[in-house]
């Protein structure tokens, strides 16, 4: 908890070996959050080994050469933390928080884990968990609408490929593939080590300099296509799902992109729960059960997405009322009274999001990763406050919502 | 740590106040201890449609005009009905306390509920319930619930299609009136604010609300039985209630302990046998839960069908071997880890009100961290595993979802 934002402190060091670290200091804070972020994902994939990026992240747990996996969750669990990892489409993050008396222990863990052992039976039996973990989202058409919506939508670009790739692709995938995966990927130079809480710096920047001596260095390269995302509209039936699911993609920021506080706004006014425009076109008139509009800023692209769970019965109806309302918004802009509200609106989460070192964990690893900076949060909150009208505006300006792709997932 | 102070107000309104002198923010809980439970009979989902129904106008404002009002203070907030409460929730800056105080009390004393607007309510809690067809988990543990309870809590929060379909404006308003009240609601404020403020601007706000409120159900069970649910999904879903002990229970400690080694982190029990060893599930688990009165054990996997028998096989047994008691360094271990978790939620406001007003809810008090980390430090391993003979984890109400019934269950 910030008690004084001036407590407040950054720290950066770049390793021999290629690893940045970094954190944000908060002595006041009752814990510490670090992890390790990889800037690797599903679009740093082949079609071959589609899924290998979530597939090695859950492999990571299973242990190296001097842990098994029944040690790892043994140790995690006996310094009380709470922890976890993700994958997307850009990035692979391992995370977790625990009081200050174990970061050490945490830190020497999680970087012991980068080595991961592989080994193939824990390869064999941790397949059945990732097929079991396909299976599960096959049965919720609302997770379906957006791995085929976005495959859909980049059309071949690999911003499209799914995270959890096929039963097919997973089935075929061997150790070996995996391994070189590994290697390729996970250089020091394409991984940051974050830290933010009551961290002590110089003891913690000694630890992980010894703990890394022998990484071998690496270069790490991510390729990046032409985008040329579909346009236009695409309905398919799904035997598993009974309500219909829309989702529109439309061309946005990235996330490097200093434009991105406007887009983010913009999304807000769009489609907020309760309050945004659409929620007035279409929740408030009972069209549909949920909407909503955000922004997913990648790295050197990024897109606008706006969501709708309805009725089938209603599917035309809201598919009508969304196109109006993205072609009202492109023409017209948004209102001044309807900026203020949003920032407003984000300068209390602003407040809420400094309040554990775990959300700051997230929010400075994930931002150093495409920018290569630190933003404290009273800088993101002055970038919010100086948004204006016309920044906002500017972003229509290249008619986005007219290069929109309505997908679709209805009843069979 | 932050002590929270807790005041009866004269309209029997409960408010907790947590001073965070050093955050600018404000976290708000407000619990009405309306739900499904006690939703009128023919009228399951009456609470669902009020809660969505009192954001079209209040006061001076109609829907609109509402909702702008709290954007321009900047007030962040959700609501939400469940089986035995609706609960609203917003952050804010402190400085704004009292002037988001007073658009709630216009939301909780002055609604239009108008019947225009009824119509739009009904279509999105329809829509919300027919929406329970595509999430296969959500649809097994209405249907468990209802295979554990012959009273009102075996409903689903959601409603009932015939009854959200009927429901009139009039009714709806009678139930408002009777239901809607400061006798058992729970308000909780944690931020840089004092008590004493918070004290002022709530009765300046709320004081003259009135009314008794609507009465609790008393509970009853059936038989433990098991029940399928047939449909074409990818995954089995697999739901079973353990009975439990409730907060009254002198060994409530030695229980949640209990369900920390069979459950509590990726060292546990369940985690290890059905995951890690088998690769039978992507998510297995089991957590303490329950209604005012009455405590279970809930367990849950999902798996392909041919999976399905196996993982109920280990997971029953896993829950049934509790019963030979755990070992010290299972209970050591499960110790850190609520003693760490007990620390960091009280890094956040937003977790401090969500659980004083579970403590007052289901207690009627809020513990300290003192008194938990008392609690759990004076169970030790003879005392723990003496709980576990005499009360093992047996006779479990069972709920399977799949393509077919399994032949265990």
């Amino acid at each position: 908890m910030t008690r004084s934002p001036s407590a407040v402190q950054f720290k950066q060091a770049n390793l021999e070996n290629g690893l940045t670290v970094i954190a944000e200091i908060n002595p006041q804070a009752k814990s510490v959050a670090l992890g390790y972020f990889c800037k690797t994902g599903s679009r740093d994939e082949t079609a071959e080994i589609a899924g290998v990026s979530h597939f090695l992240e859950h492999m990571l747990f299973k242990g190296s050469e001097r842990r098994d996996a029944l040690q790892v969750n043994l140790e995690f669990d006996r310094m009380g933390a709470q922890y976890n990892a993700y994958t997307s489409e850009e990035n692979t993050v391992y995370y977790g928080v625990v009081l200050p008396e174990f970061a050490p222990q945490l830190l020497e863990l999680w970087t012991d884990l980068m080595h991961p052992a592989l080994r193939q039976e824990d390869f064999e039996t941790e397949k059945q968990v990732i097929l079991e973990e396909i299976a599960l989202y096959q049965d919720r058409p609302n997770v379906m609408l957006f791995d085929w919506g976005r495959a859909r939508y980049f059309a071949g670009h690999p911003l499209g490929n799914s995270v959890l790739g096929t039963v097919q692709s997973i089935t075929a995938l061997t150790r070996e593939q995996m391994a070189s995966y590994l290697a390729q990927r996970y250089a020091p130079s394409n991984l940051v080590l974050a830290l933010a809480g009551r961290v002590d710096w110089e003891r913690t920047l000694e630890q992980v300099a010894s703990l890394t001596a022998s990484w071998p260095k690496g270069r790490v390269e991510r390729t990046y296509p032409a985008l040329n995302p579909a346009v236009g509209e695409l309905r398919e039936p799904y035997p598993k799902a009974t309500q219909a699911y829309l989702v529109v993609f439309a061309p946005g920021v990235s996330a490097q992109d200093p434009r991105r506080y406007a887009a983010h706004i913009l999304a807000n006014i769009l489609g907020e729960e309760g309050s945004g425009r659409l929620h007035w076109a279409l929740t408030d008139k009972g069209l549909v059960e949920s909407v909503g509009a955000g922004v997913d800023l990648a790295d050197l692209a990024g897109i606008y997405y706006v969501y709708a769970q309805t009725d089938p019965a209603n599917e035309e109806v809201v598919r009508a009322v969304l196109r109006e309302e993205l072609e009202r918004l492109e023409r017209f802009g948004v209102r001044p009274e309807e900026l203020e509200r949003a920032k407003n609106k984000l300068a209390t989460a602003l407040v809420f999001a400094g309040e554990t070192p775990m959300q700051r964990l997230m929010s400075v690893g994930i931002n150093y990763i495409y920018n290569q900076s630190y933003e404290p949060l009273s800088e993101v909150a002055r970038k919010v406050r100086a948004v204006t009208l016309q920044d906002v505006n500017s972003l229509l300006e290249t008619h986005p919502f007219s290069r929109s792709f309505f997908y679709s997932l209805v009843p069979a | 740590m932050a002590l929270s102070q807790v005041e009866v107000l004269p309209n029997g309104l409960t408010l907790a106040v947590e001073e965070r002198p050093w955050t600018p923010g404000v976290a708000l809980q407000l619990l009405l201890p309306v739900g499904a439970v006690n939703d009128p009979e023919g009228m399951e989902g009456a609470a669902s449609l009020l809660e969505g129904w009192l954001w079209k106008g209040a006061g001076s404002r109609d829907a609109r005009a509402l909702a702008d009002a709290f954007d321009e203070l900047g007030v962040r907030r959700a609501s939400s009905s469940a089986l035995e409460h609706t609960t609203f929730t917003a952050q804010f800056l402190a400085e704004k306390l009292e002037a988001a105080l007073l658009l709630f009390a216009d939301l909780l004393l002055r609604p239009h509920l108008p019947t225009q607007a009824l119509e739009a309510v009904r279509q999105v809690a329809l829509q919300e319930l027919a929406s329970l067809e595509d999430q296969p988990p959500k649809k097994m543990f209405a249907a468990l619930r209802r295979a554990v309870f012959l009273s009102n809590h075996g409903r689903d929060p959601s409603g009932n299609k015939a009854h959200l379909e009927s429901i009139s404006a009039e009714a709806l308003r009678e139930d408002f009136a009777r239901r809607y009240a400061p006798r058992g609601a729970i308000l909780a404020l944690a931020g840089g604010i004092t008590f004493e403020r918070a004290k002022e601007a709530v009765l300046n706000a709320l004081g003259a609300w009135s009314g008794s409120g609507a009465g609790y159900p008393p509970i009853k069970l059936a038989p433990p039985h098991a029940i399928h649910l047939e449909q074409n999904t990818a995954q089995v879903q697999i739901g079973l209630i353990y009975p439990d002990v409730s907060f009254d229970h002198p060994e409530f400690y030695s229980a949640r302990l209990a369900v920390q080694v069979l459950s509590g982190g990726s060292s546990s029990r369940l985690f290890t046998e059905v995951r890690e060893k088998r690769g039978l599930v992507y998510s297995v688990y089991a957590v303490p839960n329950g209604v005012k009165g009455y405590s279970y054990l809930t367990a849950y996997a999902g798996t392909t069908p041919e999976r399905a028998e196996e993982t109920l096989r280990v997971m029953q047994a896993e829950i049934a071997r509790l019963s030979e008691g755990v070992r010290e360094e299972e209970l050591e271990r499960t110790k850190v880890g609520l003693r760490a978790s007990l620390i960091m939620q009280e890094e956040s406001s937003r977790l401090r009100v969500a659980s004083i007003t579970r403590d007052l809810y289901m207690m009627g008090r809020v513990r300290t961290l003192e008194e938990i980390e008392a609690q759990i430090a004076a169970v030790d391993l003879p005392r723990i595993n003496r709980y576990l003979a005499a009360n093992p984890y047996q006779n479990p109400w069972i709920a399977t979802l799949g393509p077919r019934k399994l032949v265990a269950a």
